[in-house]
């Protein structure tokens, strides 16, 4: 490999640093008192307690996941402070209220929220560490009936809903990381859009890890009703640390008649040094349901950060003629591994799906793709297609693909493809010949070889997710 | 020994045959020393080992409780078998034949190639006189038994099987027919292939299952194939098994550098079959083509699991799988291409290509790439679906009522692969059955 390409591939972490504000952090370690502890200070029903503490003893018969294809020093669940919150503060109005040092932290991260929120119209529920300090945006989207708020506030104002959906996508003993999710998790954002509502506003939020080793155990849900659609944007960085950190949000979607869902992740979490030390270990369960007829959950993702992801946003295709999409990118450097992938499970009948990832390895890392597209009995007519490519750059790295095709109807049809490719010395100097140079000539390549999920972002996190693999890879990417 | 293991794989183990002598050949064979050690090992693995289940990543497809439920005795006497019963699997085309009938070496049925005139072809037992130093080189050195029940339980029963050398720089004009036939139900047989090409030499070995019986049995068939620098070997393994028959099957191959490795592996037999294909490229410039085809009815299960591991540079694999599935039964098709650090310029292409012909069949494939180079090619591709409408309707168009234009349909989806099959008798009779098979079924 050149020396260009080794100096681009090289780019330092530019969003390390830690904020110091005042953490309210329970101590290490996990049993049934630490759970009615984080229930209690959320001050949460009994029916939340009995969830919780329902997944904890589930999860105490349960063993860690072998099968992915990641490697790392077993996990002292001990050892983790499982919640912690900035001090409480009277609940804020407007983002001047906002704490400045977190203001500035946005800042350094080149997310200047409220110009953000007035240039794009976009209302920002900002998550820092465990819980909501601000929420913008709200007036206007509750006119239109929209419910967006975080999860404990709708615990609240809401029991009703979050009861009833609730652990109805992603079964709280589902598996390990989401049982432990299910017991112990302390904020995320809550999302309803009622009956024949297009949502105004794209929804985002930040979630950001701030406190040294404590774990981050988000939950977000999302429920579109009949004819109503929703596009949500989901970010994420956080700052560096040489001790690991674990991560296990689950996020569950639910689009019922006609309804769409379109859920976008640009996660850049520090992903440790270029020795492999440290990073956030992203273990997450991400699952849409299709219960009604015509409805679409479309997932797309740009996984550039985490020592190690673990990840396949899911869709449960229920209804007649719904349709769930996955677009990914994951580029992982250095020491970082990445398991992720997606699993479509057709059940009713002419439902389709669609499955393009994109895999970047440099350096000493590991990328992996494992998918599942599974054709039900009774879904007559289903349709998948799947393409998933790597680009390995460098002699170090491995790129891997593990596509589960199951069918059980034969009315139904599935082509997967996959190929492997890399930047050669000959392409760079294709490039050079017609006057462009190595940076942009591999920027250019980058681009083309993402486009397709890139072209699914909603337009404001297109730029910021270029930005980022340009910060990972090239250094500038037009 | 008793208490650990698997009781099924206890009761293979113990119900050896008598024929299988404790001592492998006559006491004054020099192998007997490394072969009795050998099975011993083999026998303490197999003791020690589980049955697979749909538990395990290998298995997850194919459940083998309908085996393990299945109590299976060995073989107690040689049968006999006239010459007129081999009739329907003569191949006109092969010189040498090596004829089996319930695991037996049959000599009076098989046309052996002695030393000389560059081919070996000959019965395992008695090549422990003649090939010791052979076979203590290969012999189990591909196939290693030590974390697989099926081959452990093989190498245990190890006493005989078909050898086949090939002479340095010797082309062998005709191909060689390695035929099993199974006799009796409720019986287990080991079949056993060692096949050895030397340097630059050139061998068609057909390795052929067939049934004259209806009955529960199992095959459960290792093969070794050391191909040498520049040699090239054609495989063509023919799965013909009583549809109540167990067929379990493990083909490792080694390909040298510069040599060339052609496998066609067509199951249409059994009940249950499962092909584990493993083979490693251990030269550099080493190409290897592997043709699959599972034409299975009723409630049939095929599962392939093919393993092709890249270990040095410029090495160049192409795959093409195809499942045909009717009635209730279940294809399963893991293709697995592995391709290591430092194996530079590889060249891999797979495809897996199914065909469900009817509501309760269904189709498993999982293809599975991982790369640790940077500088290859690789691709996989993966279908499964039904027969075009479009393409059923033209053929109504052109007067062929619906069923025919289906089995057309059907016939020439499968033909392609039996047609890379360079053995031209074996082609037209395999079109003949699959035409057969085809034509036979109720459109569902």
């Amino acid at each position: 490999m050149s020396a260009v390409l080794q100096s681009l591939i090289d780019q330092p972490y530019q969003h390390g640093f830690v904020t110091d504000i005042e953490s309210d952090t329970v101590p290490k370690g996990l049993d049934e008192s630490v759970i009615r502890m984080i229930s209690l200070k959320k001050n949460e029903p009994a029916w939340l307690l009995d969830f919780r503490l329902g997944a904890y003893r589930h999860w105490l018969t349960m063993t860690e996941p072998t099968w992915p294809n990641v490697h790392y020093p077993k996990i002292d669940f001990q050892d983790i402070s499982y919640y912690s919150a900035p001090k409480p503060k009277a609940k804020l109005a407007s983002m001047d209220e906002v704490d400045p040092e977190l203001l500035r932290t946005f800042e350094k991260l080149g997310v200047p929220l409220h110009e953000r929120a007035a240039l794009a119209g976009v209302a920002v529920d900002v998550i820092f560490d465990s819980v909501s300090v601000a929420t913008t945006y709200k007036k206007k989207l509750a006119e239109v009936g929209v419910i967006f708020c975080s999860f404990s506030e709708a615990v609240h104002e809401h029991p009703e809903l979050v009861r009833r959906y609730l652990g109805t996508v992603i079964p709280s003993a589902d598996n390990f990381y989401a049982a432990l999710n299910s017991a112990v998790f302390t904020d995320g954002s809550f999302c309803f859009i009622p009956r024949g509502v297009k949502c105004p506003m794209e929804l985002s939020t930040y979630f950001r890890i701030n406190t040294q080793e404590s774990g981050q155990f988000e939950r977000t849900l999302i429920i579109a009703e009949e004819g109503a659609s929703v596009s949500y944007l989901e970010g994420c960085t956080a700052p560096r640390f040489d001790t690991n950190q674990l991560h296990a949000a689950v996020v569950e979607l639910v689009a019922l008649d006609n309804a769409d869902i379109k859920y976008s992740t640009v996660q850049n979490w520090y992903a440790g040094d270029e020795n492999g030390l440290g990073g956030i270990y992203n273990f997450v369960t991400k699952r849409g349901l299709c219960k009604g007829v015509n409805s679409r959950i479309s997932w797309t993702q740009v996984e550039t950060g985490s020592a190690i992801t673990w990840k396949y946003p899911s869709c449960i295709l229920l209804g007649d003629n719904s349709v769930g999409e996955f677009y990914s990118v994951a580029l992982t450097n250095h020491y970082q591994q990445a398991d992720t992938g997606t699993k479509m499970i057709h059940v009713g009948r002419n439902t389709r799906s669609t499955i393009v990832s994109k895999g970047i390895s440099a350096g000493h890392s590991s990328n992996s793709y494992r998918g599942l597209v599974k054709i039900g009995p009774r879904a007559e007519g289903a349709r998948n297609y799947s393409q998933c490519d790597s680009m390995l750059i460098g002699q170090q790295c491995s790129a891997s693909t593990f596509p589960y095709l199951q069918v059980q109807n034969h009315t139904a049809k599935v082509e997967h493809e996959a190929t492997t490719s890399r930047i050669g010395e000959e392409q760079l100097f294709y490039f050079a010949s017609r006057g462009i140079g190595n940076e942009e000539a591999v920027s250019m390549i980058i681009n083309g070889f993402v486009k397709d999920v890139f072209t699914q972002l909603p337009m404001e996190f297109a730029v910021e997710a270029g930005r980022l693999l340009g910060l990972k890879l090239e250094g500038s990417v037009g | 020994m008793n208490d650990v293991g698997h009781p099924f794989l206890r009761g293979l183990l113990a119900r050896r045959s008598p024929l299988t002598p404790t001592t492998p050949t006559a006491p004054t064979a020099p192998s007997v020393s490394w072969l009795l050690a050998l099975r011993a090992e083999a026998l303490e693995r197999g003791s020690t080992l589980a049955v697979p289940t749909t538990r395990d990543e290998d298995w997850r497809f194919t459940d083998l409780v309908p085996l393990t439920r299945t109590g299976f005795g060995p073989v107690t006497a040689a049968p006999s078998l006239g010459a007129d019963a081999l009739a329907p699997f003569h191949i006109p085309e092969a010189g040498a034949r090596l004829v089996f009938v319930d695991g037996c070496f049959s000599a009076p049925l098989s046309v052996i190639a002695a030393q000389g005139g560059g081919l070996f072809a000959g019965s395992l037992a008695a090549a422990f006189h003649t090939h010791d130093e052979l076979l203590h080189t290969h012999l189990t050195r591909l196939a290693d038994f030590r974390d697989d029940a099926f081959m452990a339980v093989n190498t245990a029963h190890l006493h005989d099987g078909a050898l086949i050398v090939a002479e340095a720089g010797h082309a062998v004009p005709q191909p060689v027919h390695v035929l099993h036939i199974s006799t009796l139900a409720d019986v287990a047989i080991h079949p056993r292939l060692l096949v050895v090409a030397y340097r630059d030499s050139d061998l068609t070995v057909i390795e052929d299952h067939v049934s004259l019986h209806h009955g529960a049995c199992l095959s459960n068939a290792v093969s070794e194939i050391a191909v040498a620098a520049g040699a090239r070997v054609r495989h063509i393994k023919l799965q013909r098994a009583g549809k109540a028959a167990f067929h379990v099957a493990t083909t490792t191959t080694h390909v040298e550098r510069d040599a060339r490795y052609h496998a066609v592996g067509i199951a249409l037999g059994a009940r249950l079959s499962r092909e584990n294909l493993h083979v490693v490229q251990a030269g550099t410039g080493t190409d290897c083509q592997l043709d699959g085809l599972a034409l299975i009815g009723g409630r049939q299960i095929a599962d392939t699991h093919s393993f092709v591991d890249h270990a040095l540079p410029d090495g160049t694999s192409c795959q093409l799988h195809k499942c045909i599935a009717a009635g209730a039964a279940h294809a399963v098709f893991n293709g697995r291409v592995l391709v290591r650090e430092g194996a530079q310029r590889t060249n891999s292409a797979q495809q897996c290509r199914s065909l469900l012909l009817s509501g309760k069949a269904h189709i498993d494939a999982k293809p599975q790439l991982e790369i640790f180079a940077d500088d290859v090619k690789c691709s996989h591709g993966a279908a499964i679906g039904q027969l075009e409408a479009d393409e059923v309707f033209y053929l109504r168009t052109r007067g062929l009522d619906e069923v025919a234009a289906r089995n057309i349909l059907t016939y020439a989806f499968a033909a392609e692969i039996v047609g890379r099959i360079p053995v031209r008798s074996v082609v037209e009779r395999l079109r003949a059955e699959v035409l057969q098979q085809t034509g036979a079924r109720e459109i569902a």
